[in-house]
């Protein structure tokens, strides 16, 4: 382990902002696609069962 | 299909990989990828970023804040990789007629979209405290954004068209001229750079230590493994979207409600 | 011997409708000028500054201008009919097609070209700098225009076409702002912009090769 503590950690060695609001914004794009995923498949299951009265 | 599989091998001329362009015999295999990628891209993360976070060691000049380039770098190389297959496909569309090929080409935009945007944001970071700014309009990141612009450009078009036969082939013809003209806006960006002096030179890669460049290369394949998954979710409900009157699709769901 | 009838005969008839429509000429041009006054206002008004900016703000307003005529390449022969006519043709449609824009560019460049120095004014430009501006811009839309004609081709009576070609074309016509206005930025700095200017040549001859082929696939593409 590199880290003396937790707290150094998160600090990042005072650029806490920049590293975690980079990795915080891919959480958030691979968040977002993935609900934009299972939304467009579940309205396309929905709409293929519609219309075929399955 | 009323065929056996060595019939079908059979007519085509043992090119057995020629099936696959139908959207019925793909369907099944894109899952088998998809569920495999998903399980390595989670496995590869982990991997990478424990090793980018608790073994690659403190930078000399840079502090702590260069380990946003463990998803800066692989996320620029997927905004440029992504668009390279998205113009393959649209060629191959155009030129065989496949429709399953636009179908591959559509699916992987918003994926590439979104990666070249996390590169921006990200590269902007790291930009801040390393080099004084948030944007520096260097050759990459501009090419960056202007990937970006190509990417959303090509959405728009597809999205554009009633007619989904127009649309495949309208936004497979923008991929090419956007794939033909990356290369000389790339080279005009680098001439506009040295002539304008300004902002900082940005550092070619300084030695990395092994294990920083060890944690870069396994998160960039856990990128591609990521971006391979995400394209083929989204083009499996392509296919359920467009295939919608096929009777092996209907089939396929009625099993799946038993 | 028909092909050089023909492609003339569409470049004749387009360089007509240009001359005798006020609007075709007269819209672009009052753009240009509209857009080009806009930025002192917002930027101040000290010499000094706009020296720096008007390079810029000239080149973008041209290509912005020559953007807004593109529509006009395909959109109103699709109302009426004679689209079809063109694309059915047996002449080549890539030669049709390079002909309109070769006359289109014509008209536009010239009448823009011709306009930029006064536009230099505005911005305290010295001379030298205005007239390389207005040879850069001369060869900016032709450029700009050719590959415009693939989107144009594309978006052929689309609804919210404009606007979409616009964002389809733009970040393609970066190379030729770059190195159109780095012309002029080098002239402004008392140096050589031979480099700058054998470049944008050289993208304004690639986009002349091969742009009228895409063009004319897009138009087939489009008129199915």
């Amino acid at each position: 382990m590199i880290w003396e503590s937790w707290g150094a950690f998160w600090d990042m060695g005072g650029r806490g902002f920049f590293v975690w609001g980079s990795y915080g914004a891919l959480a958030i794009a691979i968040v977002a696609e993935l609900v934009a995923l299972k939304r467009a498949r579940t309205a396309a299951l929905k709409a293929l069962q519609e219309e075929n009265d399955l | 299909m009323a065929r056996t599989e060595s019939q079908s091998n059979e007519k085509f001329a043992g090119r057995w990989f020629w099936r696959y362009a139908s959207p019925a015999t793909f369907f099944p295999l894109a899952g088998k990828i998809e569920l495999l990628c998903w399980v390595l891209a989670i496995v590869l993360a982990a991997v990478g970023l424990y090793m980018g976070f608790f073994v690659a060691p403190t930078d000399a000049q840079q502090g702590e804040v260069y380990r946003v380039i463990f998803i800066h770098v692989p996320a620029a190389w997927m905004a440029m990789v992504i668009y390279l297959a998205m113009a393959f496909w649209a060629c191959t569309g155009l030129v065989l007629g496949t429709r399953l090929s636009f179908m591959m080409s559509h699916a992987l935009a918003p994926t590439g979209a979104i990666m070249s945007v996390v590169a921006l944001w990200t590269g902007a970071l790291w930009g801040r405290p390393t080099w004084g700014t948030y944007w520096v309009w260097d050759a990459r990141l501009t090419s960056t954004l202007i990937l970006f612009f190509l990417y959303v450009g090509y959405m728009a078009l597809a999205a554009s068209f009633d007619d989904k036969k127009k649309g495949d082939r309208a936004s497979a013809l923008i991929a090419l001229v956007g794939a033909i003209n990356v290369p000389i806006i790339y080279f005009s960006v680098k001439w506009w750079n040295t002539l304008h002096q300004g902002s900082s030179v940005r550092p070619g890669s300084s030695s990395m230590a092994t294990t920083m460049l060890t944690a870069m290369m396994i998160m960039t394949f856990a990128f591609w493994a990521y971006c391979i998954a995400a394209a083929m979710h989204r083009l499996r409900t392509e296919i359920i979207e467009r295939e919608r009157n096929a009777a092996w699709l209907k089939e396929a769901v009625k099993e799946a409600i038993k | 011997m028909s092909l050089m009838r023909a492609t003339s005969a569409v470049f004749r008839r387009e360089l007509q409708l240009f001359a005798r429509r006020k609007s075709d000429w007269a819209n672009p041009l009052m753009f240009f000028l509209i857009v080009c006054s806009l930025f002192p206002f917002a930027v101040g008004s000290e010499s000094e500054r706009l020296k720096l900016i008007g390079i810029g703000v000239i080149f973008v307003g041209a290509l912005l201008a020559a953007m807004l005529s593109l529509p006009r390449l395909f959109d109103e022969d699709a109302r009426d009919g004679s689209l079809e006519l063109m694309v059915t043709s047996p002449e080549p449609l890539a030669a049709l097609i390079l002909a309109r824009v070769a006359a289109l560019s014509l008209a536009l460049g010239v009448a823009l070209a011709v306009v930029t120095p006064v536009f230099a004014l505005f911005y305290a430009l010295p001379f030298d700098v205005a007239v390389m501006l207005a040879l850069t811009v001369a060869m900016a839309v032709p450029t700009l225009l050719l590959v415009g004609s693939i989107a144009a081709a594309l978006l052929v009576s689309a609804r919210g076409g404009a606007i979409l070609t616009a964002v389809l074309v733009l970040p393609l016509t970066i190379p030729t702002l770059i190195f159109g206005a780095g012309a002029a930025l080098k002239v402004f700095y008392g140096e050589s912009p031979v480099a700058e200017l054998a470049l944008q040549a050289a993208f304004m001859l690639l986009a002349l090769a091969l742009c009228p082929l895409a063009a004319a696939a897009a138009l087939k593409i489009s008129t199915d």
